[in-house]
């Protein structure tokens, strides 16, 4: 008898254990990685980011309180990786603001008192933003801010500025 | 003596299935996770295209609310390509002459999200 405990598994024993278990593992692993396939088809959710959020809340407030969107102003011109806003400060006075996206990871902030420049302020980072004009049926031109996470899109916001009497 | 007999077939069956039940809660648990995240990114994508939608509704003249051939979805709905298939609606309803509640409503999945606007008829600045 106790020869008979000493023994040890027998080939069977180990077989029915590990084809037990290895069909356990097997849908444990088709359901993790169908899980996972399903997860790549979302976009990344850049709101929940902090430096995605502080450019877009800077950008609106440019945006709400424009009263011109110029196509270029000194060296830059507007275009998809550019946005020339002439908007009002917190004083009450003018400034030119342009956000230049061209940098890839990088959003810039530049605001102009006439051609001098007052303030800079730059976010790292944040995924590549695309800007462009988008007609709004009124005929007010409104800006388009999308953001993209790969080649998904991840941010697709129409702004569209206040009206100023 | 009896200490270094080893485990039997039934004691080892039983600790693995002990550890299949944690596996499987774990698993269960991160499914569970992963399911709130993708419904929370629906949403979010949803209400970005809503409150997109509702920009051109805001600014559409007031005569052309009312038109049935207008009442569908104007702005670029590339978003929402992730919720495909998915289906747009416009609701007006007029609860004064002068007033107008529009709904708009995106569906997919058994899912949906919905973004009311009312517009009043100002005389003619077509912003409100």
């Amino acid at each position: 008898m106790t020869r008979r405990r000493e023994r040890g598994y027998t080939m069977m024993e180990i077989v029915v254990v590990l084809a037990v278990f290895g069909v356990f593992l097997f849908i444990v692993v088709t359901l993790t990685s169908e899980m996972r396939r399903n997860e790549k088809k979302w976009p990344v959710n850049f709101f929940a980011h902090p430096e995605v959020g502080g450019v877009l809340a800077r950008m609106r407030r440019d945006i709400y309180d424009s009263t011109a969107l110029p196509d270029n102003f000194e060296t830059y011109n507007s275009g998809p990786v550019t946005l020339i806003v002439y908007t009002i400060n917190d004083d009450g006075t003018a400034e030119t603001v342009v956000w230049d996206f061209s940098k890839p990871g990088e959003v810039h902030r530049k605001a102009f008192k006439a051609t001098l420049l007052a303030s800079e302020w730059m976010a790292r980072g944040v995924p590549l933003f695309l800007v462009g004009l988008q007609p709004m049926p009124s005929g007010q031109d409104a800006v388009r801010v999308r953001a993209l996470d790969g080649s998904r899109l991840a941010i697709d916001e129409i702004i569209v500025p206040r009206p100023h009497e | 003596m009896r200490r270094s007999r080893g485990f039997s077939l039934a004691e080892v069956l039983v600790a693995l299935a002990i550890l299949a039940i944690v596996i499987t809660t774990t698993i269960a648990m991160f499914a569970e996770k992963a399911k709130r995240m993708r419904e929370a990114s629906e949403t979010i994508l949803a209400y970005q295209a809503l409150s997109n939608e509702a920009e051109y509704w805001r600014r559409e003249s007031f005569a052309q609310i009312d038109n049935p051939d207008n009442q569908n979805f104007k702005s670029d709905l590339d978003i929402l390509a992730p919720l495909t298939p998915y289906t747009t609606t416009v609701k007006v309803e007029t609860t004064r002459a002068d007033i107008r509640n529009i709904t708009l409503t995106i569906r997919w999945a058994q899912r949906e999200a919905h973004l009311g606007i009312a517009r009043v008829d100002t005389g003619g600045s077509g912003l409100w």
